[in-house]
């Protein structure tokens, strides 16, 4: 009958699907390293034992339904225990169980064993982004969704990885066992790839081990999965894997790139190239909570446009940047963002929306408060 | 004391003749069946455990 | 739990049951105040059974349009009636209503009104005590929705509310979302502590424990889980209080605390708060469809032993919620078993239900369509809980839609629907009428096929990789929305006849006798319907009744 149809429904939908390798379809993606397939195959196994015993079951009680109404003349039978159908029927459950327990078990510790890892990534959640950290590397990536607002307002049309895009996705290499350490500055997240079937809790004051090998250069996209506020839904998660040579051209890039923005600290700085930088730091940074314009969400995020109290106190303003506000969602930026960018947001705060104080924050200053 | 075992094994297994039941019901004291029904529970968290630690390895 | 088994024989006073209930009842009405203050006083466990149950009512359609403005948000992709602040709120409040504030009272004002008619008693145990649990009710709520209008908004972190987002990070109205859940705990433990003192003390001479029905015996276990885990929850929230507003660190990393703490203490309150809101259902399931098989419950005493050992179980198993939060390997071992093992006691109510159908003598009135529709629909519930018990495997489903899919099927078509089971099949005792059969039916498939709608695309948006409470969706995830946008709409919608069918019986219908279902034998049936305020006030004659 028609509460078959549900079931039916499953049937059609997924036999007819499967394999899929990506996160497009109705079913899980097998997703692209030995981990993943794993875990596919788990998932269609314990889904297949469902399917027959739910065939068996409410094939019995439809049969039932139909076969024992009142309207065709049923009458009632009077047995109501038999001990031999109860205890087949609550052994053969356990066994099948007991049977699905074993290669389950076998595969959480292949997903445990984060042991001998050709590389190791941290990685950090923030209120909405993340961080990833190539340890021993000294490379440093925030990775923000770069999804356009107009999209999201449906001003401009949507494009085609509408939330599932990012600025700076983890580059990673193929065919090498990547250790990845999950941890978070503020509230709990959770780094999630379905393709590599890892799903990580990012924890303040702990840090979460798991591994990926993948098989397959590609673009592999997820999204943060546990709630952590506002913007829990527009944190992706995009990693790129790459072929071992590529992957070290960029590594190497990357390393230049941050040794010549370490150089940068020491040198004056000018008003007009601190708001400028300044102005791209806060869009990514800060505007998801003090609001584009800097008029905040009162009371949990307070307005800067027109904080006097702020403007008159260039001191505190630094020091809440650089240390956060204990007890409030306002997090200490001095691991997060280079003392160029804090001067530089500072600066770009203080000059911006008719808040016209002309101060000018240098780097070294900042610099020297963090690492004195 | 075996029979109450007995009858606190087929409880948590879920199935028990019509007539064990009623004996236990009738004959059977309630602290008995408490206090082996809570040794026997906590004697299922020993065991799944040491069943997880020998799966961990 | 005293197995006593008074003689049956020793009855002196005895009369005919529902004589000596007629008899009492209407002479006893001169106690009661008239007009609005009588239902603030009232002691009378049928008038707070009614109570709670059009609570519960209300309550369902305040989270039920919570859940449409979600549904409204997420038609589409992109961000359209709300914004991301407020749809946070609308989740995390529609979670907490439903089940502090419709589902638990629904069966609390089932337990009101049923349980001493089915045991024979003339009223709970403790009357004051019960007016004090119900009336603790509203005032919790009211402070609950106020919060919405407080500066900063109401509570956005979850209505499974995870440090540090609902300490450290939440508005400043988290204090009277921490005051009005202390409000509905304290409810909650006194309103078991009534139940277990009814059950054990009040029950009829002659009627032993294994004589009870099994709404009254699922009903025993679960305010024995109430009173065992609500003081968790009261602890657990007094602790973030305390973060809050008095500089502790329980759960702030920062000042040495530990986030996975809560999660911990949560979830020991949380899973078998689960259990709490499905054993009443199973009790409800299981009075419904012998009356309508006309056959005797099919092993009723495996099915006490199960809902003990589902009870049991229930406190193993809390940490298959956090497979996610890095916990040792064998921790993760241990509640994969644990969980597995659950899946057996639940698997036999199951295969009794559908044996107590087989060789029965069916008919399909409204309150059967329900239970027969729980039946089916909470089995497809457990399938998915089964799944999500392989922990690898969980890893892919945790926190995404699939899990949104697994627990409404659990709690809609399972808990809800016994309710509306509960009502259809005791209105006629209730108001003396039967509910329009007609308008029952149109009820009841609007709903299965809107519930369905609603919930069934949610496990394929889910495996497909689409996070739980977010506000907007990549595209891939639209059409899977959208059918459960218009699914929500129609079973929404639908509840709206609902309430008429119970307004129109209430009003009136076809007369109901004593025993309104030709099948039905416990005791509530022997009393006259609409059962009058006062019943059993000399107990009833068991000698000669036959039990289940």
């Amino acid at each position: 009958m028609r509460k078959g149809f549900a079931l039916a429904a499953l049937l059609a939908g997924l036999s007819g699907q499967f394999p899929i390798s990506h996160a497009t379809g109705w079913n899980m993606p097998v997703g692209v390293s030995q981990v993943s397939r794993d875990v596919y195959d788990l998932h269609m196994i314990i889904f297949w034992i469902c399917v027959v015993i739910g065939v068996v079951v409410f094939g019995v009680m439809f049969y039932s339904l139909f076969r024992y109404r009142r309207s065709k003349g049923a009458k009632a039978a009077e047995f109501h225990e038999h001990t031999t159908v109860e205890v087949v029927w609550t052994a053969i459950p356990f066994l099948i169980l007991v049977a699905m327990a074993i290669p389950a078990t076998a595969t959480l510790k292949n997903m445990y064993d984060a042991s001998e890892a050709d590389y190791d990534v941290m990685i950090t959640g923030h209120q909405w982004r993340w961080q990833y950290d190539y340890m021993g590397e000294d490379v440093t990536l925030f990775s923000n969704m770069s999804t356009p607002k107009a999209q999201i307002a449906g001003t401009e049309e949507k494009g085609e990885h509408y939330l599932l895009e990012v600025d700076e996705p983890l580059v990673l290499p193929v065919d090498r066992k990547i250790r990845l350490l999950t941890t978070s500055a503020d509230v709990i997240h959770s780094w999630w790839v379905p393709d590599l079937a890892v799903k990580k809790d990012a924890i303040p004051g702990f840090v979460n081990e798991s591994w990926t090998r993948i098989d397959e250069p590609g673009i592999y996209r997820g999204q943060c999965t546990e709630l952590c506020g506002k913007d829990h839904g527009f944190m992706p998660v995009v990693v790129h894997a790459m072929e071992q040579e590529q992957f070290d051209a960029w590594l190497a890039e990357r390393k230049q790139a941050a040794a010549a923005e370490a150089g940068g600290v020491d040198r004056e700085w000018g008003l007009e190239e601190l708001v400028e930088r300044g102005e791209k730091v806060y869009a990514t940074v800060c505007a998801s909570c003090h609001q584009a314009e800097g008029q905040g969400l009162p009371p949990t995020f307070p307005a800067l446009a027109g904080n006097q109290a702020l403007m008159d106190d260039l001191d505190r303003h630094i020091d809440v940047v650089v240390n956060g506000v204990s007890g409030s969602a306002m997090a200490s930026f001095s691991g997060t963002l280079s003392p160029v960018d804090i001067a530089a947001v500072v600066t770009f705060e203080r000059n911006a929306w008719g808040n016209e104080t002309g101060d000018v924050v240098q780097p070294a200053d900042i610099q020297a408060l963090i690492a004195p | 004391m075996w029979d109450v075992i007995k009858s606190v094994l087929a409880a948590f297994f879920g199935v028990q003749q019509d007539q064990r039941r009623r004996k236990d019901f009738e004959q059977g004291k309630p602290g008995a069946f408490i206090l082996i029904g809570i040794l026997l529970a906590f004697l299922l968290v020993v065991i799944v455990f040491a069943v997880a630690l020998m799966a961990a390895g | 739990m005293a197995p006593q088994s008074p003689p049956k024989a020793t009855l002196e006073h005895s009369q005919s049951a529902s004589g000596s209930a007629t008899a009492d009842g209407f002479q006893e009405e001169h106690h009661y105040r008239s007009g609005p203050l009588r239902w603030l006083l009232t002691t009378n466990h049928k008038e707070i059974g009614s109570l709670y149950l059009i609570f519960s009512l209300a309550m369902f359609m305040i989270g039920g349009a919570m859940a449409l403005v979600i549904r409204l948000e997420l038609f589409q992709p992109g961000l359209q009636m709300i914004q991301p602040e407020f749809f946070n709120q609308m989740t995390t409040m529609h979670g907490l209503i439903m089940v502090f504030g419709a589902v638990m009272p629904g069966f609390v004002g089932l337990a009101n009104w049923m349980i001493p008619l089915q045991i024979g008693a003339p009223d709970m145990a403790l009357p004051r005590l019960n007016n004090f649990s119900f009336w603790l009710l509203p005032i919790a709520f009211t402070l609950l929705l106020s919060t919405l209008l407080m500066p900063g908004g109401g509570p956005n972190f979850g209505w499974t509310f995870y440090a540090p987002l609902s300490t450290t990070y939440a508005p400043p109205s988290t204090t009277f979302f921490i005051f009005a859940l202390h409000m509905a705990g304290i409810s909650s433990i006194l309103g078991a502590i009534n139940i277990i003192a009814t059950i054990l003390n009040l029950r009829a001479p002659g009627m032993r424990l294994m004589d009870m029905t099994l709404f009254v015996w699922t009903w025993l276990i679960t305010a024995f889980l109430l009173i065992a885990v609500m003081p968790v929850l009261a602890g657990v929230i007094t602790m973030m209080l305390l973060d809050i507003n008095f500089g502790t660190s329980f759960f702030n990393a920062a000042g040495g605390g530990d986030p996975v703490l809560f999660q911990h203490l949560f979830w020991f309150f949380g899973h078998p708060e689960v259990y709490i809101m499905i054993l009443p259902a199973f009790g409800i399931v299981s009075v419904i469809i012998p009356t309508f098989a006309r056959k005797r419950l099919f092993g009723y005493a495996s099915m006490v032993y199960a809902t003990a050992a589902i009870a049991i179980l229930s406190f193993l198993v809390w940490a298959h919620h956090m497979f996610a939060v890095g916990l040792p390997l064998v921790a993760e071992l241990f509640f994969m078993y644990t969980t597995l093992l659950i899946a057996v006691p639940t698997g036999v109510k199951v295969f009794n239900w559908i044996t107590t159908l087989f060789r029965g003598e069916i008919t399909f009135e409204t309150p059967m369509l329900f239970a027969l529709a729980f039946v089916v629909l909470f089995t497809i519930g457990g399938f998915s809980g089964l799944m999500l018990a392989i922990a690898p495997a969980d890893f892919q489903y945790h926190d995404t839609y699939f899990v949104v899919a697994h627990f409404h099927y659990v709690l809609v078509p399972g808990a809800v629907f016994s309710i509306m089971a509960a009502v259809y099949y005791w209105l006629p005792k209730w108001t003396g009428h039967y509910p329009d059969e007609r308008l029952g039916r149109w009820h009841f498939w609007l709903s299965v096929i809107g519930v369905n709608l609603l919930f069934f695309p949610m496990h394929f948006a889910g495996l497909a990789g689409m996070p739980r409470r977010i506000p907007d969706y990549a595209l891939q995830f639209a059409d899977f929305n959208m059918a459960s946008s218009i699914g929500g709409f129609l079973f929404g919608f639908s509840q709206l006849l609902f309430i008429w069918v119970v307004v129109k019986c209430v009003r009136g219908g076809v007369k109901a006798p004593a025993n309104a279902w030709d099948g039905a034998t416990d005791l509530e049936w022997t009393v006259p319907s609409p059962a009058p305020l006062h019943t059993f006030e000399t107990p009833p004659d068991l000698r000669d009744f036959k039990f289940h």
